[in-house]
């Protein structure tokens, strides 16, 4: 049914978001690219971390379509996509995840239920 | 089986596969013991449900937030078929008196698969309108402080 199949790829949209969001490196990267576009390096300055492992998390946000990145010479800048964001605000994706986390509690408790009764 | 097209920009449709049997699932969607237990995404609570298990009969509850805010909603079950499908509305009181302010209409669609069930959930809403109610009674649970603020920002760009 193509409007389920819609739904669904909406879904995981919002996983790779929710995913992308979910670390505290990632999140602040998100916030110096709120204020201007910048590069890797400069990116990567205030973190105590290993070029390749930081530029995996660039890679997890591009992923998710939170930021994009364009190389110019040998320079690789990246930039905030807000629409992306906007998704956030998006009415439905909250009634969705509201759903989620209720049918999450529903399936805990029925495998609590489950094994009182055994 | 879905008896109904849903309208991708209102309607949700979310299917489940639990190791359960079907009997339990239905146990836990149709007795308010278990229903409080589970129906609200915590920090959210639910203090009072009551169900008359038929059609026309009541179901209630009341959702209270995080702050103590109590949100009652009451509609009535229009289909109540033991272990397989119930659907409930809020557009109508029990004894399908209109109520004033529909906001959605819920199906639950159960059915044994292998040794456990697989359930869908189907959100049925109103209109974008009904939308507003929703958003005041503040469902923006799961998403974090730092993207509140990351919206906010985006917003000013």
């Amino acid at each position: 049914m193509p409007a389920q199949a819609t739904a669904r790829r909406h879904g995981e949209d919002i996983n790779d978001v929710f995913r992308a969001l979910s670390d505290p490196t990632r999140r602040q990267v998100l916030e110096r690219l709120s204020r201007k576009p910048s590069s890797v390096t400069e990116l990567a300055a205030p973190f105590d971390m290993a070029l390749p492992s930081f530029v995996e998390h660039l890679k997890i946000l591009e992923g998710s379509g939170l930021v994009r990145s364009a190389k110019r010479g040998r320079v690789r800048t990246y930039q905030l996509v807000p629409k992306r964001l906007h998704l956030a605000e998006d009415w439905l994706t909250r009634q969705r995840h509201m759903w989620e986390r209720r049918l999450d509690q529903l399936d805990s408790y029925l495998l609590d239920l489950k094994e009182k009764h055994t | 089986m879905i008896p109904f097209k849903p309208d991708p920009k209102l309607d949700l449709v979310l299917e489940r596969v639990v190791d359960v049997p079907p009997d339990l699932v239905w146990t836990a969607w149709t007795k308010p013991e278990h229903l409080k237990k589970w129906l609200t995404p915590a920090p959210w609570t639910t203090t009072d449900c009551e169900i008359d298990l038929r059609p026309g009969g009541m179901f209630r509850f009341v959702m209270r937030s995080p702050e103590g805010k109590d949100f009652p909603n009451i509609g009535c079950f229009l289909e109540v078929v033991p272990n397989k499908r119930l659907v409930w509305t809020d557009a109508l009181l029990p004894g399908y008196r209109p109520s004033e302010n529909p906001f959605m209409t819920a199906v639950i669609n159960i059915e044994p698969q292998g040794n456990g069930t697989r359930y869908i959930a189907i959100a049925i809403h109103r209109d974008q309108a009904a939308r507003k109610k929703h958003e005041e009674m503040g469902f923006h649970e799961g998403w974090g402080k730092a993207l509140d603020q990351l919206v906010a920002l985006a917003k000013t760009l």
